[in-house]
């Protein structure tokens, strides 16, 4: 097994190199052939990465604790569904999930039917390829999965519990999914660049792969802060960690980038900028992956400290250097198609702004990351920048954007007239003022809350009035039902309407997030058996403190009722639970969650005389936030179906180069 | 611990009684606001990466006694940039979750803004040679009202539909 899984990766490594090499080597002299064999060598490199990743699974599954990897991160009571996914738990078996997927997505590009007979094939095949040898060489030679043990232990180490929950099975495979996923439109914009074709294929299939990339970078984020929220026992679910916010800044740009690429498409300008934009989000991928593995920066998610960060960095530093360097060259030819504006007031201008605030805000976060090393390196002071900063410069960037968010369905592409825009705002307007009017006589008198409310208000509203006059139009020439008109208007212009939809998840969760971080209740309490905490509305009795035994595990449990405005709500279990096989207890929370908010329970400490320590929260409006990500998710799916009426990505029709 | 915390602030209490100004010792709830104004302030330095305000109490000694401190301090009636003064002083700047808004430090906080200023100026100038570039002269073809726009839209989207069925 051991000479096997090894030979995966080793073989894995040669074949990437022999791939790498023939697939140049056949587009410079123009050789079919070697472009077919380099493509062979494409499903070879899958065939290994799926092997080496089979062989961690069964050596995780059977406990073969003479791996390292396996004694690490599992132990033999874990449940299978934690042995298998130890997987990604630490940054050998992440690595690997991580080329698994990169092999993939190369499958999926260079053997799709919708590039068939393209000339860009090569090009991107032999780009994602020079990622394959990086990851394979980092898997032979630095973060090594398949290392065998002097002597044999009888017991593995375990898994951190806090990495036993479901969450944390989803949570990195969807964000490493977005992560590899950038690195194809990095492919195709650079293929195209080199081949100095910049069209419209390229545009819709770079463009659908960003928003699938999107998506999973998306779901990785928001998987990660509800786990953060169950099982932290913190009650937050976004910290302003540097490893979250290395996530979260290409998550901005290639949202920036998505929406850019549209006045790419309409008007045939800012073809460098997108093209920066794509080539920054991938390098943040990477720099991402540099920030977490490397150590620089204190992180709560601790990945073992090694040079493997280092490594990202070089590699980060050679495609950024080359992929400015392809840019440059192709420069002239891209800027000589700069289009025009008719005017300043114009949907082309408020994507422009909108690109300005995305991309602002990515360098805000980048900046406040990283400024603890620049103050270092500058006089010596190592500062923290954590949650308040983050806040602080955030808040306002963000809120813009959902403004500009807000403000954009309703302008016209090319001009929007001061007649057009009266007779579009009017109404919005003054139903966000009202609102927000409103609000302040209810008693929510917060400046960030009722602005921020009154923000959502107009979008929510715009985006009403788009879907309102989409049907009014369709049914004044169909004469259908309003269901059927709204259903086919949507289902014939996917991206558009997708994109509201992702719009209102977003509006969705900013509510949430205004309503938790601006009007959270906590409280910290020690009560003794009987007493009850009071906080807002509800009351929480104390009657009973044990102790059970699961596994090797000691759990300690309060059984608390809680009442409602004196309506009995239940009887919850906060627990507090000490592991077997690892230092740290960690609390399960009780949770009792409606629409309005989420009562949070924590037992936090206890006395021999039965006295506990209660701290409960009351977090307002958490729910809306998982509902707005459920619309996020079905608002990019539904953009990216290829339905019977997508034509989202036409087949390659341009010109047959020689080889493809 | 808990028991020592009370006995200390019931000390406390008894010193400042004799003093000219009167405050009265209060137990402060951990979790509440102002004590999260002041304890959210400080990083804690025992490697969970959350501030005083955050960190348990349960698992962490360090916070145990920083959190006792901070609530001495807040009897003795002093607010929260006293006390971050305080201990600035002690430690320097490190101890803080968020840069000092002076110095060096400053340029964090500033620094996003400018950029975002002078982009937001850059693009001010952009978009403005764009237009002109346009000139007046050319008759405006785009559509003046997105009613208009999203008819065109369906309309034409309807006759592609129809041509298809043809084909």
């Amino acid at each position: 097994m051991f000479l096997f899984a090894n030979a995966t990766i080793y073989i894995g490594l040669a074949i990437a190199i022999y791939s790498l090499l023939i697939i140049t080597f056949g587009i410079s002299t123009k050789n079919q052939k070697l472009i077919n064999s380099g493509k062979g060598g494409m499903i070879a490199l899958f065939v290994c990465a799926s092997l080496a990743m089979i062989s961690l699974f069964y050596l995780l599954a059977t406990s073969q604790f003479q791996y390292e990897y396996v004694n690490d991160y599992t132990s033999s009571e874990l449940p299978i569904i934690y042995k298998l996914t130890a997987l990604w738990a630490g940054n050998a078996g992440s690595l690997l999930l991580w080329t698994f997927f990169l092999t993939l997505y190369m499958i999926m590009i260079a053997f799709s039917r919708k590039m068939k007979g393209n000339p860009m094939v090569p090009y991107i095949s032999a780009i994602l390829m020079a990622n394959g040898v990086f990851f394979f060489f980092i898997l032979g030679f630095v973060a090594k999965p398949f290392i065998l043990l002097d002597t044999v232990p009888l017991e593995g180490k375990g898994l951190n519990p806090m990495l036993q929950n479901p969450g944390m099975i989803i949570h990195p495979v969807t964000l490493y999914l977005g992560y590899v996923g950038l690195a194809i439109p990095f492919a195709f914009a650079m293929a195209a660049l080199i081949l100095k074709n910049v069209d419209d294929f390229w545009i819709k299939m770079t463009r659908r792969w960003t928003i699938i990339a999107w998506l999973f970078l998306s779901l990785g984020n928001i998987f990660g802060g509800q786990w953060a929220y169950v099982e932290l026992g913190w009650g937050g679910y976004w910290a302003w960690d540097p490893v979250e916010n290395a996530s979260f800044m290409p998550w901005l740009t290639a949202t920036a980038f998505l929406h850019s690429v549209m006045i790419q498409e309409r008007k045939n300008m800012l073809k460098i900028w997108n093209i920066s934009l794509i080539i920054v989000s991938y390098a943040l991928t990477l720099f991402g992956t540099f920030l977490v593995r490397s150590g620089v920066l204190t992180s709560v998610h601790a990945f073992a400290n090694s040079n493997l960060g280092l490594y990202f960095l070089i590699f980060m530093g050679i495609a950024v250097i080359l992929a400015l360097y392809v840019l440059m060259s192709r420069y002239n030819l891209l800027k000589r198609s700069a289009g025009q504006f008719n005017s300043f007031v114009s949907k082309e201008s408020s994507f422009l702004v909108n690109n300005l605030l995305l991309v602002g805000a990515a360098f805000a976060v980048f900046w406040g990351t990283i400024f603890p090393l620049v103050s270092e390196a500058v006089r010596g002071t190592k500062v923290t920048v954590g949650l308040p900063f983050f806040n602080k410069v955030e808040a306002p960037i963000l809120l813009s954007m959902m403004f500009v968010m807000a403000v954009c369905p309703m302008l016209a592409w090319q001009r929007s007239t001061v007649k057009n825009l009266r007779k579009n705002f009017t109404i919005p307007a003054v139903l966000a003022v009202i609102g927000m009017v409103l609000m302040v006589v209810l008693g929510i008198q917060k400046a960030w809350a009722v602005i921020g409310y009154g923000v959502i208000i107009l979008l929510l509203i715009t985006h009403f009035l788009e879907f309102y006059r989409g049907v009014k139009a369709r049914r004044k020439m169909t004469k259908e039902t309003p269901i059927v008109a709204l259903y086919r208007l949507m289902i014939r212009n996917r991206r558009r309407y997708g994109g509201y939809i992702v719009h209102l998840g977003i509006a969705f969760i900013t509510m949430g997030i205004i309503g938790s971080q601006n009007y959270d209740l906590q409280t910290m309490k020690t009560v003794s058996l009987g007493q009850s905490i009071d906080l807002q509305d509800y009351r929480i009795n104390y009657e009973r403190l044990d102790q059970k035994k699961e596994g090797i595990n000691d759990i300690v449990y309060a059984d608390v009722t809680v009442f409602r405005n004196g309506k009995k709500l239940g009887t919850y279990q906060p627990e507090k639970v000490f592991y077997g096989n690892w230092e740290q207890p960690s609390s399960e929370v009780a949770i009792i969650s409606s629409l309005k908010e989420d009562l949070y329970i924590v037992l936090s400490a206890w006395e021999d005389d039965g006295k506990a320590t209660f701290v409960v929260k009351v977090n307002p409006m958490m729910n809306w936030l998982w509902i707005g990500s459920f619309m996020i998710v079905i608002g990019a799916l539904f953009a990216v179906w290829n339905g019977k009426y997508g034509n989202v990505t036409p087949r390659y029709t341009g010109v047959r180069k020689e080889v493809s | 611990m808990k028991n020592k915390l009370y006995l200390g602030l019931l000390v406390i209490a008894f010193i400042f009684q004799g003093s000219f100004i009167h405050v009265d010792a209060k137990q402060i709830d951990y979790k509440s606001p102002e004590f999260k104004a002041v304890a959210q302030q400080f990083a804690c330095t025992c490697g969970c990466g959350q501030d005083h305000y955050e960190c348990d109490p349960n698992t962490c000694n360090l916070t145990t006694e920083f959190k006792a401190d901070l609530v001495e301090m807040m009897n003795k009636g002093w607010d929260k940039d006293k006390i971050r003064e305080y201990y600035v002083n002690i430690y320097g700047e490190e101890i803080l979750t968020s840069p000092e808004k002076s110095g060096f430090s400053l340029t964090a906080w500033v620094l996003p803004f400018v950029v975002l200023g002078a982009a937001a100026i850059a693009l001010y100038f952009i978009i403005r040679k764009w237009v002109k570039k346009k000139g007046t002269e050319e008759i405006v073809t785009g559509y003046e009202n997105t009613d208009e726009e999203v008819e065109s839209e369906i309309f034409s989207s309807m006759i592609d539909e129809e041509r298809k069925k043809y084909l």
